[in-house]
């Protein structure tokens, strides 16, 4: 369509996670996922050390346990949290595949999820971690 | 051929198994015994070696790595794609080495899984 | 200024003259149930005529005057300046969509988009067109949500995927496509899923949700991408395992 003069292009701010609290919550929750990806390489080094032997283990195990790196790990911890509750959400709000004719409204179904999180966490307590 | 559909199944996937199983085990194993919140440290060499001759604790770690690491990929693809890392080839690059970083970790999740029961 | 007046910040740019998009600020009478369209319309009117925006049916069903009012997208004719009247009232053109002139954006990359969805019932035979297509209530129901999609474009202004891939199909045309999709008068499903199962379909939506929150007739955009996204992969894994085999 012919006009004259030219259009203004766009461009996404750099900072456009910031501009409200919903676009800062889902940048911490893939931020979370990351963090979950970094820890199974953790947990994949514990089962090397573990095989390498006590002394390889425990070293491991302690430099986890220092307290810098400790008081890193409480907060990586707290987006690994993050990460389950808002996938929890998620399933509430998207419901691929639906169990009933309409779907629920999501905060049932995160309410659910929780309950569900809570009986698999007892579950992986005892037949994992051979109980308290 | 589209490989997304496959990588998102193993995404969606491991965002199950991290939500469900990630926080209390790792509570129990980095959290639980340096803040003094549980009687015994669940981590210690003798406590976790005994509990890893099990075969389920064996598995469970193994689906526990392998989730993390295709979910959190995937995440970290997407978060780099969206930070300017765009195209075709910067997406094939990140495909081929996140999905790899996935693939191999599974394995040696896999291999340190079996070794010392299987073989 | 009198006690009740309200300042309108309204985005202006001249294609002729370029440059960049500016502010400009009017001060307007304000009553208590005005929307801020009719701020719009009594700048046009009264103060000045070079203000160019789209509206026409101010009732929220055309889907026309969409816009950024205080850095959110929404329909001006259904925001009342009271809900956003906080010092100023900021009204910018949409978001993610290149600026034609003052809040009128381009979006004929939208419309190929909807179109490539194709958004209308589709099939191999018509049979007797003399004869009804039997729905049954619970039929309508499967896709009523998506059909309420006005094409207003809020979700393609809030999506930031959107925002910095524009190859994206984006939230509504994929909605349209579930819409369709789902209505049992329809033998097109394969295609449209085919057309979506691409880098530019619904793989890349990261669900951020945003679209979902700014839609003004709850269509859910983002829960029908990752019903999609099911449907997809699951018409792919067919694909793979049972080549040959019959689509939907």
């Amino acid at each position: 369509m012919p006009m004259t003069g030219r259009e203004y292009a766009w461009k996404r701010r750099p900072g456009w996670w910031l501009r409200n609290r919903r676009y800062l919550m889902f940048q911490l929750r893939e931020a979370g996922g990351v963090v979950c990806a970094l820890y199974g390489l953790v947990l994949l080094n514990m089962l090397v050390q573990l095989r390498a032997g006590e002394s390889a283990y425990t070293a491991f195990l302690d430099l986890l346990r220092t307290p810098p790196v400790l008081y890193l790990n409480v907060v990586l911890f707290a987006l690994v949290v993050w990460h389950a509750l808002t996938w929890f959400m998620l399933i509430g709000k998207a419901q691929p595949i639906q169990f009933t004719r309409q779907p629920l409204p999501w905060k049932v179904v995160f309410g659910i999820n929780v309950l569900l999180w809570l009986g698999v966490s007892g579950a992986v307590v005892y037949l994992i971690f051979g109980g308290i | 051929m589209l490989l997304e559909p496959i990588f998102w199944s193993l995404f969606s996937l491991g965002g199950f198994i991290t939500a469900f199983l990630f926080p209390v085990t790792l509570f129990l194993l980095f959290f639980a015994a340096p803040f003094h919140l549980w009687p015994t440290d669940p981590a210690a060499y003798s406590t976790f070696g005994g509990h890893w001759k099990e075969p389920l604790v064996r598995l469970f770690f193994f689906v526990l790595i392998g989730g993390s690491l295709f979910h959190g990929t995937h995440r970290l693809k997407f978060m780099l794609m969206d930070a300017g890392f765009k195209g075709r080839s910067a997406e094939a690059f990140l495909d081929v080495i996140l999905n790899g970083v996935a693939i191999f970790g599974s394995l040696g999740a896999l291999f340190y899984a079996v070794r010392g029961w299987l073989f | 200024m009198a006690a009740s007046d309200v300042v309108f910040r309204v985005k202006r740019y001249r294609p002729e003259s370029g440059g960049r998009p500016t502010f400009q600020e009017y001060t307007i009478p304000y009553r208590n149930d005005m929307v801020v369209l009719d701020g719009l319309n009594y700048i046009k009117d009264h103060i000045d005529p070079t203000l160019t925006f789209r509206w026409s049916c101010r009732m929220g069903i055309c889907g026309s005057c969409g816009a950024d009012v205080n850095g959110q997208p929404r329909l001006t004719c259904g925001t009342y300046i009271r809900d956003v009247h906080k010092g100023a009232v900021t009204v910018e053109p949409l978001s993610n969509f290149p600026i034609l002139k003052d809040l009128v954006v381009d979006f004929d990359d939208f419309l190929r988009k909807l179109a490539s969805v194709t958004p209308y019932i589709v099939r191999k035979d018509w049979g007797d067109l003399t004869k009804e297509y039997v729905q049954y209530p619970e039929d309508v129901e499967a896709y009523r949500q998506q059909s309420l999609c006005i094409n207003c474009m809020l979700c393609y202004a809030a999506c930031p995927v959107f925002g910095s891939s524009p190859e994206f199909v984006g939230p509504a045309a994929s909605a349209l496509a579930l819409r369709y999709n789902r209505d049992t008068r329809d033998e097109g499903a394969d295609a449209r899923l085919a057309r979506l199962n691409t880098r530019t379909g619904v793989w890349e939506c990261t669900f951020v949700g945003e679209c979902s929150v700014v839609c003004p007739k709850d269509v859910d955009p983002a829960a029908a991408i990752q019903t999609l996204k099911f449907l997809a992969t699951m018409r792919h894994m067919r694909r793979l395992l049972m080549p040959g085999s019959s689509s939907r």
